[in-house]
């Protein structure tokens, strides 16, 4: 068991079990979650809300400062995108099917739920992964934002600019031949 | 009346069809005398304004991309190695185009040079909405670096425009407001991001989008550049030489005279840590802002602008100061104000990495950037002294390695994860005061240096006739050059100057 204090994250004893199935469509994925069976009774007795987020493995935040772990939650950035905030419940498992954003980059996630107090505290956590961030990654493939119709636009653009510059040399040819 | 009009080595007259009266008042190399800021005036005034808006257009677009980059990192899965990269390559190529701008402009003329140089790294602007990969955003950002060296053209074109009392405060001010598009693009590009997703366009595509802007822009400015601008206020280059009133004049000559004179050389460094520091700072400050005060992308672009938005006074500020300077202590002052302004820059520039919060930093930030930029408006008060037979050569030597400044700045302290971004901003600060030093070293027989006066006997036209040799003077080739050693006798101050230039052909009110 350690604790950080108050802000931090706290790993101790009360940690939720976490389970993630990937969708059969491209999109979803459905998150579930519920208290370890194997602590005491009456360890969930702060438990408000669980707040899912869905967050960076560590090979998606190499080299990338703004995606840092830090163990100062005030700080930290693995978690980036809010995934479901919904009340504690004491049943087994309670499942949430998320429709992946549209404007996820393309990375390596795992998903960690955060368990909060009545003062919104982060008490407690789970996550799909290992303590190392290794096992049971998934990947998701950003939504380019190209098109055709861009890549038309461009090159016609490029070719008008490089066009008017010929086009003026051949007219100031011409002047100059007039002369 | 006959003699009057023969053409003598010493005086190049225009044949009667050709005689114009500007709309200023003018020396005799019919270099405007007065600047009016207000005026469009043809040819000065015009050549002005074309060429700073001109020049802010290619800021806009070389520094298009620094603000968007949290969502254009992820849209395209970079590394902050890679955005280093991109913004070392940004600043990197230009280092060699300032070079060829340079002698481009003495061979054809700025018109020509600049408009060239505009149209053809369009291209690189419109093809950046279509990139997927870290190397692809490497090259745009590579080539669209290349119109920066528009700059310059700018500063020769203002240079052939306006005489030596007003050329600190004209090149000043379009430098200032051309530099002051790597300020405005900070505020523009998120602007233009947000307006486009407010349409309901996904951010991925939204930043792409938002990149057509600076391209246009772009576009209509060398069209205006080609419309309506001219290379000299006598007309342009190939009317000139056609007249036989502007001899052609040899690569190698140009390229000797340049490159031999140190003073080039001394001026290429320091101009690397005000300006190269500025480059920099245009590429890191949003994103250090964004993420180490945690504040959003349009907050962060916002006190990103301000850093170059300053540009609109500092610079021109710079230049002023210089022409001040000058008035009263001749070159010597010149060379003093712009030690002390940038050496005082540097020193901000060392706070600027140790303040810890975001007021604190922005209030340090914003004080830099004046001191750094009217830096840069100081060392172009110099530059048009230094040759007049090579002027394209030399400030495209400065111009150059103010740009190679950036690239090492940025190679030694900002990429990778070496350095924080804060250490790396300190440390810079300290380069900024060392390589400033060397201006202690430039000395003009003529005028002087910062720690000893003139040579008793030495005088401007010694100076400038010295880079024609015997042949070539006896050909009359030299005439501009003496015009000009005429025109900057001010640079010896009060006390060894003679009476200011008087204009020679004033405009009669009608």
């Amino acid at each position: 068991m350690r604790a950080y204090g108050a802000d931090l994250l706290t790993y101790d004893e009360h940690v939720i079990a976490c389970f993630l199935v990937l969708g059969a469509g491209e999109d979803k994925i459905t998150v579930s979650w519920g208290l370890n069976r194997s602590l005491p009774a009456g360890a969930d007795e702060a438990y408000k809300e669980v707040e899912v987020r869905l967050c960076y493995a560590p090979a998606s935040q190499a080299d990338r400062g703004w995606r840092k772990t830090d163990d100062d939650l005030s700080k930290d950035k693995t978690c980036q995108f809010g995934v479901a905030v919904r009340p504690y419940t004491t049943t087994n498992s309670t499942s949430f099917e998320y429709e992946l954003s549209r404007e996820l980059p393309t990375a390596t996630y795992f998903i960690r739920a955060y368990v909060l107090d009545f003062d919104g505290k982060v008490v407690a956590y789970g996550q799909t992964t290992d303590d190392r961030k290794a096992a049971d990654l998934f990947e998701v493939v950003e939504i380019s934002g190209r098109s055709l119709s861009l890549d038309i636009a461009a090159g016609c653009f490029s070719t008008f600019s490089v066009l008017l510059l010929l086009l003026f040399f051949v007219a100031d040819r011409r002047k100059k031949a007039k002369e | 009346m006959e003699d009057s009009k023969k053409p003598s080595s010493l005086q190049v007259e225009l044949p009667e069809s050709e005689v114009t009266h500007f709309k200023l008042p003018v020396d005799s190399e019919h270099k405007a005398t007065e600047f009016r800021l207000l005026s469009f005036a043809a040819p000065h005034m015009r050549a002005f304004h074309l060429s700073w808006f001109s020049f802010f257009c290619c800021f806009v677009s070389t520094f298009a991309a620094p603000p968007l980059l949290p969502v254009i990192r992820d849209s395209l899965g970079l590394t902050t190695t890679d955005i280093g990269n991109a913004g070392i390559a940004s600043v990197s190529g230009v280092v060699f185009a300032r070079l060829a701008m340079g002698t481009a402009c003495d061979l054809v003329g700025p018109r020509l040079a600049s408009a060239s140089l505009i149209l053809l790294t369009t291209p690189a602007v419109y093809f950046t909405a279509i990139i997927n990969s870290a190397s692809s955003y490497l090259l745009v950002r590579f080539f669209t670096g290349f119109s920066i060296a528009t700059f310059v053209s700018c500063q020769f074109w203002m240079s052939s425009m306006f005489s030596p009392p007003k050329v600190g405060v004209a090149n000043g001010l379009a430098g200032g407001w051309g530099n002051l598009g790597g300020g405005a693009t900070q505020l523009i590009m998120p602007l233009v991001y947000d307006l486009i997703r407010d349409t309901g366009t996904a951010s991925f595509t939204a930043w792409r989008v938002a990149f057509f802007i600076p391209g246009v822009m772009q576009t209509l400015s060398a069209i205006a550049v080609l419309a309506s601008g001219q290379d000299m206020p006598d007309g342009n280059y190939r009317n000139l030489e056609k007249a036989g009133n502007k001899p052609k004049d040899s690569f190698h000559k140009v390229f000797y005279h340049g490159v031999s004179n140190y003073r080039g050389w001394i001026l290429a460094l320091t101009y690397g840590y005000c300006f190269g520091v500025e480059l920099t700072v245009d590429n890191i400050i949003a994103e250090y802002f964004y993420d180490r005060f945690g504040v959003n992308l349009q907050i962060a672009g916002i006190i990103a602008a301000s850093f170059g938005l300053a540009n609109i006074v500092s610079r021109p500020g710079g230049g002023w100061l210089s022409d001040r300077m000058s008035e009263r202590f001749g070159m010597r002052g010149r060379l003093w104000s712009l030690w002390v302004v940038q050496s005082f820059g540097g020193f901000l520039c060392i706070m600027l990495g140790r303040m810890d919060t975001l007021s604190a930093s922005i209030v340090v930030m914003v004080l830099f950037s004046f001191f750094v930029q009217a830096a840069c408006g100081l060392t172009f008060g110099v530059v048009p002294f230094v040759s007049r037979r090579s002027l394209g050569l030399i400030s495209g030597m400065t111009g150059g390695g103010g740009s190679l400044g950036a690239v090492i700045t940025q190679l030694i302290f900002f990429r990778g994860s070496k350095y924080s971004k804060e250490t790396g901003i300190t440390l810079m600060g300290i380069m900024i005061l060392c390589c400033t030093l060397p201006i202690m070293l430039i000395y003009f027989p003529q005028w002087g240096g910062m720690f000893c006066g003139p040579k008793p006997n030495a005088t401007e036209e010694v100076y400038y006739s010295a880079e024609w040799n015997e042949k070539e003077k006896e050909k009359g080739y030299h005439s501009a050059s003496l015009k000009f050693a005429d025109n900057s006798v001010g640079e010896r101050g009060e006390k060894g100057g003679s009476s200011p230039t008087i204009p020679v052909d004033v405009p009669t009110q009608a």
